[in-house]
């Protein structure tokens, strides 16, 4: 409750303060607003860390796994629609909430020197805020104002800092994932309908429906009915999780559904990007185990082979879409296509240890990727380009920015002791192993093999073309019109240092995270496996 | 529920609202006319003042008088009628009793009173944003004829207003055909004459003449049918006729009649094919105007929709559902459809809204075919109207919440016009640097109109929608083959709905990221009225998107009260 109300309540108060100041007035504002974003996000951070280490209540690892919620809160709100305003942390949204006040103050950091930042560190906030309100939800109605809340700020975010074609970048994510997520919200709505009418038994049920939106309730008696056929009906249940699927597969995003991510990246400025990449994509994958995974098991099983499909197609495609870009940003971009993919593979090999791969790739997909997007946004704010051809020999002039992108660039390809590395090395035992148990072709390991080389390969590639290479005769970018080289600011030298510490952190001791992941899909496979939904296993 | 006769003491307690407007309707034409006049007595010299005409009182020749003496009036009627709805709405039936027995002709409830609240509130924030629509070109003793012209007509614009309001509560009250006629009648008169006020400019002469014609067209259609549902029936009473529909309801005679009808109140909600003047309507009158056009004038075709489809030709009326439930749900698909595509390609934005308010007709519509369906499962009539229920009280909310979104943005537009014009997408350029609040005031219509959460917008439409999905569901379902076809319409409606954020985020985009048209880079024309009234607007848009639950529950005892069947 505390964690969606602070930073939403912050940066209104904020954008209130700038808005009734004097435009002339708003250069002087930037350094006081940007520091007290600044102090906020911390104070949040704070919050969430220590929450971790169980100052506030304990986290046990039976406490949070599946279907059981710490922090567990309820409010009524729309009681004649049994909407409440119910918030909880489980396994699956606790690592996403410490994710997301980490980045916040990484990437006020990381963006020290935005312009207009009297308006841009507010927006983060709200950004924040928005973010952590979806992980936090346990309520469908509240779950899905939170997604579609995310999108104003990040529409405004990309709309008044980005690039040159902003407009069509913001308009066409913003129109690419609302139209996603309103079939999404058919989707839930049908479900909502679709539930026993409990008119008149109150508590958590509307007045006026009989229905509720509250989660827990409804994973409760999707368990109960799977038990004994398909909870709401085997063709209604195939076509919710099709429509909620969707959703978050555009979300996510999962090729076909990609092509707003390219263009939102491009245009969006560093702080977007390092949000959008980092936590935003994550929803998706968040929203799949929060609702359809844990509600469809039955269609899960039904779409297994589509699903392994999608991931396959992103991993790879993404991956060969990579080699051919020579912007910096769009190659960053595409490889978030591909690792988005490992997930969805995670997801279809449907063991535990695939799903905590993919839980543990959204988390330290999550660090790594803001670092890419910060090295990217260091090239295009100190050399105005990021064409990969357009550079040679960066690193004589620029060692900070070139060792950040070389480590950057190593933890995304899966480097060992690197926090990616943990969720690659996972998924491919998990699919290794399912392969075997369920008798699939080996052929499909082709793909993530493939996958193996060719992150390697553009990886390499990229780094060799700009920073590395041409000896003596190095070339700064022409767009810099004969002006010494700058290297990064110190700001960006302590956002580089704060993401790459964690990422060796969680690299080297995974467990942190880890193993309460692995706790929630254990439960959840013993959960559906003694319930009979699942065959036994693994 | 108590029967009263007319003009009975219970009759005027009971109709306290439209009582302060008629009210106010006399003091507006008279209270402009005070002044120093004297009567000579014949054959004398005496000279007796009786204070009509002659030099106007300082107080009395003020121009902007009528202007206040509307919005006091409409504002009243709405804290009457909000006074009333406190506490639930005892229904009064107010009768005629003749040799022939006792005739209804207005009923008051809680379905009433909320239409009434709709009404009254649109146009309350009008005619207080008009203040500053209708210039005033002079005060004090030394004006041109012109001028003064000008500072006369001020008082016919607010009359007009309040006849408005007085035709639209008798057609939201009316329990007879012939009176809700005479209400409808009296509403699209005014309106007629409030689209073309603008006489100077040519485009609203233009639209005035297009709507009166196309208008009275489609009222001269849907009396030709009340006609003919008259000589079938022998009955101009609602309970009347459709006790006669349940009976012989399928015969060709009613139907055609019936048809006909909806072809007058399709008009009034621009629903498709009967939508083609609105969006020149919309472009011509004065934006407050067009703003009652899109939430107060659409509330009340929706009454008459209702009153025909849901009273009259009853789904319990014919076996299983209703006897005009595909005509309309193609209608809604239709109209939808169409309003969202057209908008799409519509650079003006009072056109662009013109449109979005067809689809949201649509939308509407939809919420009606699944009221039509809802006893198509057995099961579902044991539930005894629960799910027909939920549809009309989403739809009553939804009217409610327009006005607050709809005519807000009108109002944005209203100040752009009294700028320069307002008919090119282009003269929406910079306004968040010209006016930064009006500017994030119209973007929380926007999207609030395309429904995007916390917005009362997404309330509605998710109410809407859920209406229809629970009508498709039905009880019992367990199979997707086994919905009723009125799901598919919830799809149709969430894909329109995505469709329509295309247009909606236009206006966002050349808001905030376009350089404002040559010469008007200065600040726009000042006005605390309408913008006051732009602020209810803001602050009641989020305000019933996030803490609703009040009200939704007054639309839901509302809607109960429409009909006992349920």
């Amino acid at each position: 409750m505390q964690l969606v109300g602070f930073p939403v309540v912050a940066g209104i108060v904020l954008l209130a303060f700038v808005s009734n100041a004097k435009k002339s007035a708003h250069e002087k504002l930037n350094n006081p607003i940007r520091m007290a974003s600044f102090a906020f996000s911390l104070v949040l951070f704070g919050y969430t860390t220590a929450m971790f280490f169980n100052s506030f209540a304990d986290i046990t690892t039976d406490g949070i796994a599946f279907n059981n919620y710490t922090f567990h809160d309820s409010y009524e709100w729309f009681p004649a629609l049994g909407i409440h305003w119910t918030v909880g942390l489980d396994a699956l949204s606790f690592p996403m909430v410490w994710l997301t006040t980490f980045l916040l103050p990484v990437t006020i950091i990381a963006t020290w020197h935005e312009k207009n930042g009297a308006t841009y560190f507010p927006t983060l906030l709200l950004m924040g805020g928005a973010l952590i309100g979806v992980f936090v939800s346990l309520d469908l109605f509240m779950f899905y104002v939170f997604w579609e809340l995310t999108l104003i700020p990040m529409f405004f975010l990309i709309l008044n800092w980005g690039g040159k074609d902003r407009k069509y970048a913001s308009q066409k994510f913003f129109i690419y994932t609302f139209t996603a997520s309103v079939v999404m919200l058919l989707g839930l709505v049908t479900l909502y309908l679709m539930q026993p009418d409990q008119i008149g038994t109150g508590g958590k049920y509307g007045t006026m429906t009989g229905r509720t939106f509250d989660i827990p309730t409804l994973v409760e008696s999707a368990t109960m009915a799977n038990k004994d056929g398909w909870f709401m009906g085997e063709s209604m249940q195939k076509v919710l999780f099709v429509m909620l699927m969707l959703g978050f597969l555009v979300k996510l995003p999962a090729v076909p559904f990609h092509t707003w991510l390219p263009d939102a990246h491009v245009q969006a400025p560093t702080g977007g990007s390092m949000l959008l990449a980092g936590v935003m994509l994550k929803m998706g994958a968040y929203g799949m185990f929060r609702l359809p995974l844990s509600m469809f098991p039955h269609a899960l099983q039904h779409f297994q082979l589509a699903l392994m499909i999608f991931g396959m197609v992103s991993l790879v495609w993404g991956a060969i879409v990579c080699l051919g870009q020579t912007n910096l940003k769009k190659m960053v971009a595409y490889s978030s296509v591909s690792h988005m993919g490992v997930i969805l593979i995670g997801i279809a090999t449907m063991q535990p240890m695939g799903w905590a791969a993919a839980l543990f790739m959204m988390f330290a997909h999550g660090i790594i990727s803001p670092m890419l997007f910060a090295v990217c946004g260091a090239f295009k704010h100190h050399y105005h380009s990021m064409e990969i051809g357009a550079m040679r020999g960066m690193a004589k002039h620029s060692p900070w920015l070139a060792t950040s992108m070389m480590f950057a660039w190593m933890a995304s390809l899966g480097l060992p002791l690197l926090a990616g590395f943990v969720a690659e090395l996972m998924m491919l035992i998990a699919l290794w192993y399912f392969i075997d148990l369920e008798g699939w072709s080996v052929l499909w390991m082709i793909g993530p093999a493939l996958v193996l080389a060719l992150t390697a390969a553009y990886y390499l590639w990229s780094m060799q073309r700009t920073i590395f290479e041409g000896g003596d005769d190095t070339q700064p970018p022409a767009s810099l019109h004969g002006d010494p080289v700058p290297d990064i600011s110190n700001e960006e030298k302590i956002a580089m240092l704060i993401l790459a510490a964690f990422t060796i952190l969680f690299g080297v001791m995974p467990w942190i995270g880890l193993d309460m992941m692995d706790d929630y899909c254990r439960t959840f496979f013993e959960h559906m496996i003694s319930n009979g939904i699942f065959k036994g296993g693994a | 529920m108590s029967e009263t006769q007319a003009f009975s003491n219970e009759f005027y307690s009971a109709m306290l609202p439209e009582m302060l407007l008629f009210a106010g309707l006399i003091a507006l034409i008279l209270i402009p006319n005070l002044g120093k006049g004297t009567f000579r007595i014949p054959g004398t010299q005496l000279r007796l003042p009786w204070f009509l005409g002659g030099q106007r009182y300082g107080l009395t020749s003020n121009p902007r008088l009528p202007a206040w003496i509307a919005t006091i009036t409409l504002a009243g009627a709405f804290a009457a009628v909000l006074d009333s709805l406190n506490g639930g709405v005892d229904s009064v039936l107010v009768v005629s009793s003749d040799s022939d027995g006792a005739k209804q002709l207005l009923m008051v409830n809680g379905f009433s009173r909320v239409f009434e609240l709709i009404f009254f509130g649109a146009l309350a924030l009008a005619s207080f944003a008009s203040m500053n629509r209708l210039k005033v070109e002079g005060t004090g003793g030394k004006l041109t004829e012109d001028q003064l012209f000008n500072n006369r007509r001020q008082a016919d614009f607010y009359i007009l207003m309040l006849t408005c309001g007085l035709g639209m509560s008798v057609v939201a009250l009316a329990q007879d055909l012939f009176v809700l006629f005479i209400g409808l009648e009296l509403a699209s008169f005014s309106t007629y004459v409030l689209v073309a006020f603008m006489k100077e400019s040519k485009t609203g002469s233009e639209a005035g003449m297009k709507y009166f014609i196309v208008g009275s067209v489609a009222s001269g259609v849907g009396l030709y049918g009340l006609s003919m549902l008259y000589l079938w029936s022998g009955s101009l009473q609602f309970d009347a006729l459709a006790l006669a529909f349940a009976e012989t309801g399928t015969e060709p005679l009613p139907l055609i009649g019936i048809g006909f009808v909806l072809v007058g109140f399709g008009f009034k909600v621009s629903a498709a094919p009967f939508h083609f003047a609105a969006p020149d309507a919309y472009a011509g009158a004065s934006s407050p105007v067009a703003g009652v056009l899109a939430t107060a004038s659409k509330a009340m075709g929706m009454v008459g929709l209702i009153r025909m489809l849901l009273i009259v030709a009853a789904p319990e009326s014919s076996d299983g559902s209703a006897v005009w439930l595909i005509a309309i749900g193609a209608l809604a698909a239709l109209t939808m459809t169409w309003g969202n595509i057209a908008a799409l390609g519509s650079t003006n934005p009072k056109r662009m809204l013109a449109y979005s308010s067809v689809a949201h007709a649509g939308y509407m519509l939809a919420g009606l075919t699944a009221i039509g369906a809802w006893t198509w499962d057995p099961s579902f009539a044991g539930q005894e109207g629960e799910a027909a229920l939920l549809v009309m009280t989403a739809l009553m909310f939804h009217l409610l919440v327009l006005v607050a979104f709809k005519l807000g943005a009108f109002l944005v537009l209203s100040i752009l016009e009294n700028d320069g014009d307002s008919s090119r997408l282009s003269s929406l350029g910079g306004l968040a640097k010209r006016e930064p609040l009006l500017a994030f005031a119209m973007f929380i219509f926007m999207i609030s109109l395309a429904g995007v959460p916390p917005m009362a917008g997404f309330l509605s439409k998710l109410m809407v929608i859920m209406g229809i999905v629970n009508v498709g569901v039905g009880s019992g379902i367990n199979s997707f083959g086994d919905l009723h076809w009125v799901w598919w319409l919830a799809l149709l409606m969430v894909l329109n709905s995505a469709i329509s954020v295309f247009y909606y985020l236009r206006i966002a985009v050349v808001m905030f990221f376009e350089a404002p048209e040559k010469g008007r880079e200065g600040p726009l024309p000042t006005g605390w009225q309408v913008r006051a009234s732009i602020f209810i607007c803001v602050v009641a848009t989020i305000l019933l998107g996030v803490f609703g639950d009040s009200v939704l529950e007054m639309c839901r005892d509302a809607a109960e009260s429409l009909t006992t069947k349920w």
